[in-house]
């Protein structure tokens, strides 16, 4: 028998006061806690079948999905970690991810690995996602009902819904993210749970490299949870494993001798600098701007979550220092923050996506200063008689319920088109159409220029990939598929015309004439959203 | 295809090894509560025990005064300390006369007259002259702190322990790149990795500042003659047998020691450790451990020097496979896995060595965090050379004790002379 000695008290009694709005510093643990369990698990399910039901059908299948999933397809096929040639566009890792998850179902379903169908493997991150901001929530000392509210406002809010459903990186880098955070915020003060944190962090940014101006908050939330004591050793293990992991990418492009610049082949100095160098889409407050209709975009499902959300971060960043609970959320509230700001940056690129980042900060931001108001509300001295007691739940139930009338029911709206309407009968027939011998007799031999949302569609049709089902843009784009096409349009056999492919012809010209020279054999859908068959007409040329 | 996979599973393996050792390494960091609960507690009441401490001395006559002066200035009321040294040792013998001479009731000279001399031989020269309720170990050259001994009397009193472990810790981290990274791994041994140890009921104790009851100590037979890391060896007998070690460390209270005056006695010393481990490997005490997952920590403690010396050398071959011939992509970052959990480890070494500052108040310069991360390369290859040099002397059956020689370089001028 050995062991050590004793704890010494007076050390113990040390450890970093985390400030919690009214609630004890130590955490229960929330695995044996069963109203914590039971709060969780009710708002899981709920979320989950908001934004499983119908999640082929909405929101509308878009060309990053299907870039993604493709990359995925050929990160399992063995063919490399994209369809075409890698680039460098953005690290890799998340489509590996998404390989990974979707690699069981690829097995017994091989058909099956195209966008709609895979989107289900989106509803699994969302339901870590959801379920790490209410730990997330609970370990920066949030009330239950708090927490849960944050759960719900991330879950449910109809942007939420919309991107959450959609196989983006992103959406797979912010629950790296918030694995990061979670472990950040140990309650133990752990030296390997803060490591564990760079670790998550990295494999955040590696997934998508925005996540990297995040890295400052996560800083923050390491920095208030660690003690005195064993802080430096927490702190410089969590950078080191992040720095170390981040470094793989950047090795591996060196063992690939793609690291630096050549003639011949691509490397990621040249991706970065593409990235870096992208036409900026305005400044986001400017009517008429790009990221103007970006913002729009957004606004146009949710008001209560971008808006509110982000008052309450600003409001937290801006107290951080007096208010208790500005100082519990001042990770989260942060990073918020410091996206926000980045996204205001007069130009620069501001992708539709890039709000999804966003989403589980301001969800714990605003669930926090909730907390707060309620907090402030129901307080009353501990040597004073409590007076006004009913009046006090008066104004917290009349506030609850004023928000609720304010928010429910555009939230009810939003959800609603989200769980019945069909956005995508459109590719799915054509998808079919495509598929029917009857229309196209050989389509091994036959060559389709085609966005990516149906690439796989077509691929599993029997279309070559790359070279006989081609993503649109590498007929311009790609000198290897353009080497295979020395007559241009004239060696193409269909467009599938879809939103995409119509809009970015303007910049692609063996697209725009494959276009021209060709005419709708069958069309799917009306107006703008409409998906059109073209079959080239070889008369034209001749 | 071979290749790849050979690269693989050493890499796999060599990860394995250095992930454990600094899962372990870093162990008195883990949490808050964990660094808290390594010091000594503070002690209350008097003290109930009586010591007889041990000072084994060879060829130590410019250390051993002070070292015997500064243990008489304990705080603790009983107390009696049993010099040891060699009859072909007239010098030492000397100046330990001199200081019985000045404290005749605390001090004695006991004489070793075995013709081949080492450590354990002389303890249990010793032994059977102890009269304390416990036996202490100190070297020669040891700076004790005074109110060590009630600290460790409280820790026997309240823990109920058969062996109390107190820290060692080398300090002239100044003296050369070696002493440094040397001063480095006596800190996180005695700071961190020995609590592990207490923790899980496997220990090899250290040499000097160990504790153990009397009578524990005469039932084990004392110490082992003929091996050449005795306290390592009955540390693994006494913890195979369960009793009940404990481990402290507190800065204030560590023996503060020296290191080897020279790259070759370092290199000695620690080819006669390496050698010691392996003796007591082969031993086989630690087979009577009742978990298998203690078997597995003693094993894997016994066998470390060879471990350490055979990723010294494997890491860069690795790598230089992984770089230069011709293998995928996947491959080469798995070979890289060993190198970057050795960047962790010398990344939290570089954090050690700010926290040995601190608690020392001893000024780290820049420079001495260069010499760090420069030396770290040579140093593992001294720590591979010694590990070679011990399999190769067992080998051949030369199991001498090779001694190390102590200049004093841990004390001040004013110590030395006054």
């Amino acid at each position: 028998m050995t062991a050590i000695l004793p704890v010494t008290q007076s050390r113990v009694a040390t450890l970093p006061a985390v400030p919690v709005p009214g609630t004890p510093r130590e955490v229960p643990r929330l695995r044996g806690s069963r109203p914590d369990l039971l709060v969780c698990g009710v708002l899981l399910a709920l979320i989950l079948l908001v934004q499983g039901w119908n999640i082929t059908g909405f929101p509308n299948l878009s060309d990053d999905e299907g870039t993604y999933l493709a990359q995925a397809w050929a990160v399992q096929q063995g063919k490399g970690l994209a369809h075409y040639t890698y680039w460098y566009d953005h690290p890799p890792l998340g489509w590996i991810q998404i390989a990974a998850v979707t690699w069981l179902p690829s097995l017994f379903f091989p058909d099956a690995v195209s966008v709609a169908p895979m989107r289900c493997a989106m509803l699994l991150v969302s339901a870590v996602s959801v379920v790490l901001v209410y730990v997330l929530g609970r370990r920066l000392g949030l009330r239950r009902w708090a927490a849960g509210l944050g759960m719900a406002l991330f879950g449910l809010s109809p942007l939420s819904v919309v991107l959450q459903r959609e196989i983006f990186l992103d959406n797979i880098a912010v629950m790296w993210m918030l694995v990061a955070f979670c472990l950040a915020a140990s309650p133990r003060c752990h030296l390997w749970h803060h490591f564990g944190a760079g670790l998550a962090a990295a494999v955040a940014v590696l997934s998508k490299e925005t996540m990297l101006v995040i890295l400052p908050a996560l800083l923050v939330t390491m920095w208030q949870h660690s003690h005195r004591d064993t802080r430096k050793f927490a702190v410089t293990g969590a950078v080191t494993a992040c720095g170390l992991v981040g470094l793989a990418y950047p090795l591996f492009a060196l063992l690939n001798n793609e690291l630096f610049p050549g003639p011949g082949h691509v490397s990621l100095i040249d991706g970065i600098s593409y990235q870096m160098s992208r036409a900026g889409s305005g400044f986001l407050l400017s009517p008429g701007s790009g990221a103007h209709r970006v913002l729009q975009s957004w606004l146009y499902y949710d008001r209560v979550l971008p808006l509110c959300g982000l008052a309450a971060a600003v409001l937290l960043v801006a107290t951080a220092r007096r208010s208790r609970t500005g100082r519990a959320l001042a990770g989260p509230a942060l990073a918020a923050v410091i996206l926000a700001l980045v996204a205001l940056r007069p130009s620069g690129y501001l992708p539709a996506m890039y709000v999804i980042q966003t989403l589980p900060f301001l969800a714990l931001a605003l669930a926090g200063v909730s907390a707060s108001v309620v907090g402030a509300l129901l307080r009353t001295r501990p040597d004073r008689v409590r007076r006004w007691r009913a009046a006090r739940w008066g104004a917290v139930a009349a506030l609850a319920a004023a928000t609720a009338v304010l928010v429910v029911p555009s939230w009810y709206d939003g959800n609603r088109s989200a769980l019945t309407t069909d956005a995508n009968a459109p590719y799915r027939s054509a998808a079919s159409w495509l598929r029917d011998a009857g229309n196209v007799a050989d389509p091994a031999r036959t060559r389709v220029l085609a966005d990516d949302a149906i690439w796989l569609d077509l691929v599993h049709a029997g279309y070559r990939p790359g070279t006989g089902a081609i993503w649109f843009y590498k007929a311009d784009l790609d000198p290897a598929v353009a080497r295979t096409m020395p007559r241009g349009w004239q060696d193409v056999d269909y467009v599938v015309a879809s939103p995409t492919v119509r809009r970015d012809a303007v910049t692609l010209p063996t697209v725009k004439a494959a276009l021209e020279h060709s005419d709708a054999v069958a069309v799917f859908g009306t107006g703008d959203d409409r998906i059109e068959i073209r079959r080239i007409s070889r008369g034209a040329a001749r | 295809m071979l290749t790849s996979l050979s690269v693989c599973v050493v890499s796999l393996a060599l990860f394995w090894m250095a992930a454990f050792t600094l899962w372990w390494q870093m162990h008195a960091w883990r949490t808050p509560e964990t660094l808290a609960s390594i010091r000594f507690e503070q002690p209350s009441g008097t003290g109930a025990l009586s010591f007889s401490l041990l000072v084994p001395a060879r060829h130590e006559q410019t250390v051993l005064e002070h070292t015997v002066t500064r243990l008489l200035e304990s705080t603790h009321g009983r107390y009696e300390i049993l010099v040891i040294v060699g009859h072909d040792d007239p010098e030492t013998a000397e100046v330990a006369e001199k200081v019985a001479a000045a404290a005749p009731y605390q001090v004695r000279v006991i004489t070793d007259t075995h013709e081949k001399k080492n450590k354990p031989k002389a303890l249990n020269t010793a032994l059977p002259h102890c009269r304390g309720e416990v036996v202490g170990v100190f070297d020669a050259e040891d700076q004790v702190h005074p109110a060590l001994l009630s600290h460790v009397d409280h820790a026997f009193r309240t823990t109920g322990a058969d062996v109390v472990q107190g820290g060692v810790q080398l300090i002239n981290f100044h003296s050369s790149w070696y002493s440094l990274r040397n001063c480095l791994e006596y800190f996180f041994w005695f700071r961190s990795r020995l609590h592990l140890h207490a923790e899980k009921g496997f220990i090899p104790l250290g040499g000097n500042t160990v504790f153990v009851r009397t009578d524990v100590l005469r039932e084990a037979d004392g110490w082992d003659p003929e091996c050449l890391a005795e306290d390592c060896d009955l540390g693994v007998r006494l913890s195979s047998k369960g009793k009940r070690v404990v481990v402290a460390y507190d800065s204030e209270m560590v023996t503060r020691e020296e290191t080897p005056g020279t790259l070759l006695s370092l290199l000695k010393q620690r080819t006669r450790w390496n050698q010691g481990f392996l003796q007591v490997y082969r031993k086989k005490d630690w087979r009577q451990l009742p978990t298998f997952a203690q078997r597995m920590l003693a094993r894997y403690t016994l066998m470390t020097p060879f471990f350490q010396a055979f990723s010294g050398l494997v890491i860069p071959v690795n790598i230089a496979v992984a770089l230069f011939l011709d293998v995928p992509v996947g491959v080469a970052v798995v070979s890289f896995l060993p190198a970057v959990t050795a960047l962790v480890t010398f990344v939290f070494e570089v954090v050690g060595l700010h926290d040995f500052g601190a608690q020392y108040g001893l000024r780290v310069r820049f420079v001495h965090y260069l010499k760090l991360i420069a030396g770290g390369p040579f140093y593992q290859c001294l720590l591979a050379g010694a590990a070679l040099r011990a399999v190769w002397r067992e080998q051949r059956g030369r199991s001498d004790w090779e001694l190390t020689r102590h200049v004093g370089a841990h004390l001040t001028r004013e110590d030395v002379t006054s």
